[in-house]
């Protein structure tokens, strides 16, 4: 009885970073933006859960939930599909080669997925005549990285409360 | 080295090449996938914008259902803010009113002048435009796009570049165009250059968004001198939106002039698309 218990509530837990995923994209909230603050949600929470448990969230579903959010937000599609993929891809590489999970690991490795999502973004918008507002891609990058951590602990609670 | 190398290799293969045991697609090929859609995206053929189109219908219908809470939510705390501003507001209206009547005269002075002066010069007003009125679907302001998505679209007779009014005010244009709703570029975005005249100046000058709520005035000729207060309408100089549609008025601040616009671009239920004899221009 505990153990199906447990198998559902697992079950139920497995499919929230793929709601909060597709309901970020639909809501137009990916990116939380305040005057002086700016963090790109995406980039943690697929970063976070295809290192961490990767079977919760598709590529499938990240590539869809980057042409929604590129419908939403009227960039040429495939944009942000491209760079939610490139992050999830440095993600699955790290977690190949990683055997500890500390937060400082997953911190230090999020830097160099950070900065290739972000320039695969740039190029497509460059390459789409965009106009690109330097300042704000810096503050975002800056602010994600910075704002990690504390997402980081809240998706750890609820993956070791999914896997209890 | 070599051994350090092939782990590297093996590393990089098994993250972007093994699907793993609930993936149904590889990475590879979904960066691959993702790679020719923004390149079929500079593709203007009919049967690709059909499906971009519908796409981009169904998506939008989605995020609407999913911003409603959002979006009652945002209702209500305006709501609740204007009630605290009442008082505020209501000394506001009444030094307007007070000012408005006493303009009134003046006004009325000013019509008659200008019917007498356009028969003396034998001019025939005529008005080849018509509005045709939409609703805000979805306000969502992206890194790189100050835009919202109206309820209105080709179904419509919409199309690229016409001008969104709210109430007389410009406020942007049509940049993309699906069956059942359109995109307006705001005049505020990053992207939007628009033609314009200053009055009583007239100089002509080029209106840039930054991305903030006050576009500034550029390309303004030498040795010009304007004032704070001077009010900006479009020139009608690239010939696609017509003259003299009311913008804004200017406001230099460490000398940079920024026009501040006459629409509350984040207040904005309904628009006006300007209807113009589109395809002889």
């Amino acid at each position: 009885m505990a153990r199906s218990y447990n198998e559902i509530k697992f079950r139920i837990f497995e499919f929230f970073p793929l709601l909060l995923l597709l309901f970020i994209s639909l809501n137009g909230s990916s990116v939380f933006d305040l005057k002086f603050f700016s963090i790109n949600i995406h980039y943690i929470l697929v970063y976070y859960w295809v290192l961490r448990q990767p079977d919760s969230l598709g590529y499938g579903f990240i590539f869809l939930a980057g042409i929604i959010t590129d419908v939403v937000f009227g960039l040429p599609l495939g944009v942000n599909s491209l760079s939610l993929l490139i992050i999830a891809g440095v993600a699955a590489y790290v977690r190949v080669v990683t055997v500890r999970i500390t937060l400082i690991n997953d911190w230090i490795s999020f830097i160099p997925a950070l900065l290739i999502g972000n320039f695969i973004y740039f190029l497509a918008l460059y390459f789409s005549n965009y106009q690109v507002d330097y300042l704000f891609l810096f503050k975002n990058s800056v602010f994600t990285l910075v704002f990690y951590p504390i997402l980081w602990g809240i998706f750890s609670i609820l993956l070791n409360f999914m896997k209890q | 080295m070599e051994t350090s190398r092939d782990d590297v290799g093996i590393a990089i293969r098994s993250a972007l090449l093994a699907k793993g045991t609930k993936q149904r697609f590889s990475l590879f090929v979904l960066v691959i996938v993702s790679t020719t859609l923004i390149f079929l995206e500079s593709l203007e053929v009919k049967p690709l914008n059909y499906f971009r189109s519908f796409i981009k219908d169904i998506i939008y219908r989605g995020s609407q259902a999913v911003s409603v809470p959002s979006t009652s939510f945002n209702n209500f705390n305006n709501f609740i803010k204007s009630h605290l501003n009442l008082y505020d507001e209501h000394t506001e209206l009444k030094k307007d009113y007070e000012n408005l009547k006493n303009n009134v005269s003046k006004s009325d002075f000013l019509e008659l002048e200008n019917t007498q002066l356009r028969k003396l010069i034998d001019e025939q007003a005529s008005s080849t435009f018509n509005f045709i009125s939409a609703r805000i679907m979805l306000d969502k302001q992206s890194m790189y796009l100050n835009s919202f998505i109206i309820n209105v679209g080709s179904n419509k007779g919409i199309k690229n570049g016409m001008a969104v009014l709210h109430g007389e005010n410009f406020i942007g244009r049509i940049v993309d165009v699906n069956f059942f709703s359109s995109r307006v570029l705001l005049i505020s975005d990053l992207n939007s250059k628009i033609p314009v005249i200053t009055e009583p100046s007239a100089y002509h000058a080029i209106l840039s968004g930054h991305g903030g709520k006050e576009p500034t005035l550029e390309y303004l000729p030498e040795n010009y001198n304007i004032e704070d207060g001077e009010k900006v309408y479009t020139s009608g100089k690239e010939g696609i939106f017509s003259p003299g549609i009311p913008i804004g008025e200017v406001k230099i601040e460490d000398g940079i002039i920024n026009v501040m616009l006459f629409s509350n671009l984040d207040q904005i239920t309904f628009v006006n698309v300007k209807i113009e004899d589109f395809d002889n221009k």
